[in-house]
């Protein structure tokens, strides 16, 4: 059926200075306003990185303004207003009734109390799982190509009761069914959304993601050696002491190497096998490799760059500590100023280079190796319906989920 | 304007047309023509509208304002313009291109609900919140607060530069005995609510706390600027009221629900935490004025009923206000004007009678050398 030239491309085009400047403009505008210009952050960036996406010559469009996020933000902080303070009051106060004196308690009475400080943070927990739902949906309905819109059915509740309940199942088995907590939850996503007419649907089996796992499983396996080695050798030899240290080190590296390795293995088997409108097939071939050499150098240049910003401000406010002696109560306190904005300018510029240096490297190359098979056929696919009444992913940015984009 | 080629979505099917784009005669308008429209569209100028913060310099995608229900007012259909030319004379002569247009009746929604955001998070930081610190401060066990006030103050020790729990704990046996005179001398005899036990820290700052359950804590700082162990056992004086009304737990309970409230609107951008913390200090000052100017006057009842002048009261205070090199506008401090509260004593003092030294030379000087 797919001949090769239906298939096609995906492209990334953006560029490290055009968006390192919109980063750290909107960013300084966001320190300015006090935070409100955050939204009018977020949507500019969107706009830029959506815009560098390219299928067969044509771009994508992210339609979302400003003012709807800002709108979806206040509606949210009306509800949650009232619900994060009481909650936290009195969790915090459930946490005080459960208070150990920590001169006399017993290891028992200590783990109980750091246990209790864990599920407070289960309270908010729906609300972010809700927020994650809500927010996927949201760039959906503003994402267009070809004037075509996204879209995606409301089930923001049936998110939340599927996350906790697969999310207890993984607690339960140590995380061995990871595969069916991320195949189910992609699935109930993927299977709600459309583009223009045309549905996506999810296929394949979770237990075909157990192969993207295998690294995290010899990680900790690495990890269960060395400590017992470890253990041994405390009543042995040295040897084993030595040998049981140096595996669990290895196992710690391999663990997290592991963990990169699942997320893009298993995102490119459920691309491979997501299917719009029946016809349309996609593939990717995102490599590990490159995302992690992305994640070190990336790092590594960030981590040098933001030494430098922050080197130079600390060099400046140093040379202005003499200045304070003898300087008045108003000088003072414009000197101080002064070093605090440095200091926030940094930051926004360690921001922005994080989102060229790290982002973006890896954001591109997971969509270049995209493809979308039998393409020829979205030229059937018309439009749906705006999508009205919608939050604006106002619950997300209140509780803060969602990430750099 | 010559006749150029352009690509155009009708914003009802996902196929790509080509099709051409000219000037119409009169100027006014882009005319679009091709094999897939029916007959050719006509766009003005004045209504033209194009895509901002695109990556790709090089293409224009240029829409039409209409009155849809879109998230923003405009027309479905897309057209993208590759012609540098026109890219150029677009950029140039159109100054509304980039123009974001808003659906009429926006700003009074806006309005609206930033009134009911800023009016439900003013009623929890200010009304209710409080209310409930209140509350759940009288509702929670003794022994709870008591041990509470243990990990607060380990806490502190490790704040302070105690490498441990108890290495910044001061311990000379006499000192400690001076130490439970003087509170034996001002609670005796007095139905209090907690078992007081006090401890000095060995820390050049002046200053002491009250941690929930009773633990108050002073710094060897204070012990070393008094001139006398009135003035002491004034600031312990102050501290037990601070302890007899909860103030510790009450706070701490508060700025539990505030300080999330706080971040949660703020946001995580850049300096977000700062201006919580200072949001937050800002409410709670306003509360522990307050309870400061209480804790005095339970101290000056104390000090009397126990037979200590108040004197020691007032020349601590100021020694304090001497000392305050940086002048705190009121609002930003959490005690009253030192200056006011020095005063207030020194009123006090002057109608006291039959009063006498809270501890014999002796032990004055053994409780300055607690920490040696």
């Amino acid at each position: 059926m797919n001949s090769d030239q239906d298939i096609m491309t995906l492209r990334y085009a953006g560029e490290r200075e055009p968006l390192l400047g919109l980063t750290f403009r909107t960013g300084l505008l966001t320190v300015v306003t006090l935070g409100i210009y955050r939204f009018w952050q977020k949507t500019r960036i969107r706009k830029y990185i959506w815009s560098s996406v390219s299928a067969d010559g044509d771009t994508f469009e992210y339609t979302g303004t400003g003012l709807e996020k800002f709108l979806g933000f206040l509606i949210a902080i009306v509800f949650l207003a009232i619900y994060v303070g009481l909650i936290q009051m009195v969790l915090f106060f459930a946490g005080l009734n459960i208070m150990v004196d920590p001169e006399t308690a017993s290891p028992q009475q200590m783990i109980a109390q750091i246990v209790a400080i864990y599920i407070t943070a289960f309270a908010v927990l729906p609300f972010v799982l809700y927020a994650i739902y809500r927010a996927r949906r949201y760039k959906m309905a503003r994402t267009r190509f070809r004037g075509i819109r996204f879209g995606m059915e409301k089930g923001a509740w049936g998110y939340v009761l599927r996350a906790i309940g697969y999310g207890l199942l993984t607690a339960l088995t140590l995380g061995i069914l990871t595969p069916l907590l991320t195949f189910k939850l992609e699935k109930y996503m993927a299977d709600r959304s459309y583009y223009g007419t045309a549905r996506f649907v999810q296929t394949g089996n979770w237990t075909e993601l157990f192969p993207a796992l295998k690294h995290v499983l010899i990680g900790i396996g690495l990890l269960v050696l060395g400590t017992l080695l470890v253990a041994a050798g405390v009543m042995s030899s040295a040897w084993f002491a030595f040998l049981g240290g140096l595996a669990v080190a290895v196992g710690s590296v391999w663990i997290v190497i592991g963990a990169i390795y699942y997320a893009v293995r298993s995102f490119a088997y459920l691309t491979d096998h997501k299917v719009l409108g029946k016809e349309i097939g996609f593939a990717a071939e995102p490599r590990t490799g490159t995302v992690i050499k992305a994640y070190v150098l990336g790092g590594l240049l960030l981590g040098l760059l933001a030494t430098v910003a922050f080197g130079i401000v600390g060099a400046l406010g140093a040379a202005f500590i003499p200045l304070l002696e003898g300087a008045g109560m108003v000088g003072t306190v414009v000197l101080l100023s002064l070093i605090g904005i440095g200091y926030l300018v940094a930051l926004v510029l360690v921001q922005a280079l994080g989102m060229v240096l790290i982002t973006q490297p890896i954001l591109a190359h997971y969509i270049q190796t995209i493809r979308i098979e039998n393409g020829s056929a979205l030229d059937r696919i018309a439009q749906r319906e705006t999508e009205t009444g919608i939050d604006a992913e106002g619950f997300a940015d209140a509780l803060d989920v969602g990430g750099a984009i | 304007m010559q006749r150029t080629e352009a690509h155009f979505f009708d914003g009802l099917t996902a196929g790509r047309h080509d099709v051409h784009v000219a000037l119409s005669e009169d100027r006014l308008a882009l005319i679009i023509s091709g094999d897939a429209l029916d007959e050719p569209l006509r766009w003005p100028l004045m209504d033209l509208r194009a895509l901002a913060d695109t990556a790709d310099k090089t293409r224009l995608t240029l829409t039409r304002r209409a009155d849809t229900d879109d998230e923003a007012p405009r027309d479905p259909a897309r057209l993208i313009i590759l012609d540098p030319r026109l890219i150029d004379w677009m950029r140039r002569t159109r100054p509304g291109l980039f123009k974001a247009d808003l659906h009429p009746g926006i700003w009074k929604r806006i309005l609206t609900y930033a009134g009911g955001a800023i009016a439900a998070t003013a009623l929890m930081l200010f009304v209710i919140l409080p209310a409930m610190a209140n509350t759940l401060a009288q509702l929670i066990p003794v022994e709870r607060e008591v041990a509470f006030g243990k990990t607060v103050t380990a806490q502190m020790e490790r704040l302070l530069g105690g490498s441990g729990f108890g290495t910044l704990r001061c311990e000379s046996p006499a000192g400690k005995a001076a130490l439970e005179a003087m509170l034996s001398r001002l609670t005796d005899g007095r139905d209090m609510q907690y078992d007081i036990a006090v401890q000095v820290f060995d820390h050049e700052m002046v200053n002491a706390f009250a941690a929930p359950g009773g633990q108050v804590v002073m710094l060897r700082g204070l012990l070393d600027m008094a001139d006398g162990p009135d003035e002491v056992a004034a600031v312990l004086a102050h501290e037990i009221g601070h302890v007899e009304s909860r103030d510790a737990t009450r706070n701490a309970l508060r700025a539990a629900g505030s300080a999330g409230l706080l971040t949660m609107v703020l946001g995580d951008f850049t300096g977000g935490a700062a201006i919580a913390l200072i949001g937050e200090h800002m409410i709670s000052a306003g509360y522990t004025r307050a309870a400061e100017a209480e804790a005095d006057i339970f101290a000056l009842q104390l000090l009397n009923a126990a037979d200590v002048s108040a004197k020691g009261f007032a020349r601590f205070f100021n020694r304090l206000d001497e000392m305050d090199a940086m002048d705190l506008p009121a609002y930003l401090s959490t005690h009253p004007v030192t200056a006011e509260r020095a005063a207030q004593a020194r009123d006090f003092a002057s109608v006291q009678v039959g009063t006498r030294p809270v501890l014999d030379p002796a032990e004055w000087k053994a409780l300055r050398k607690i920490c040696e």
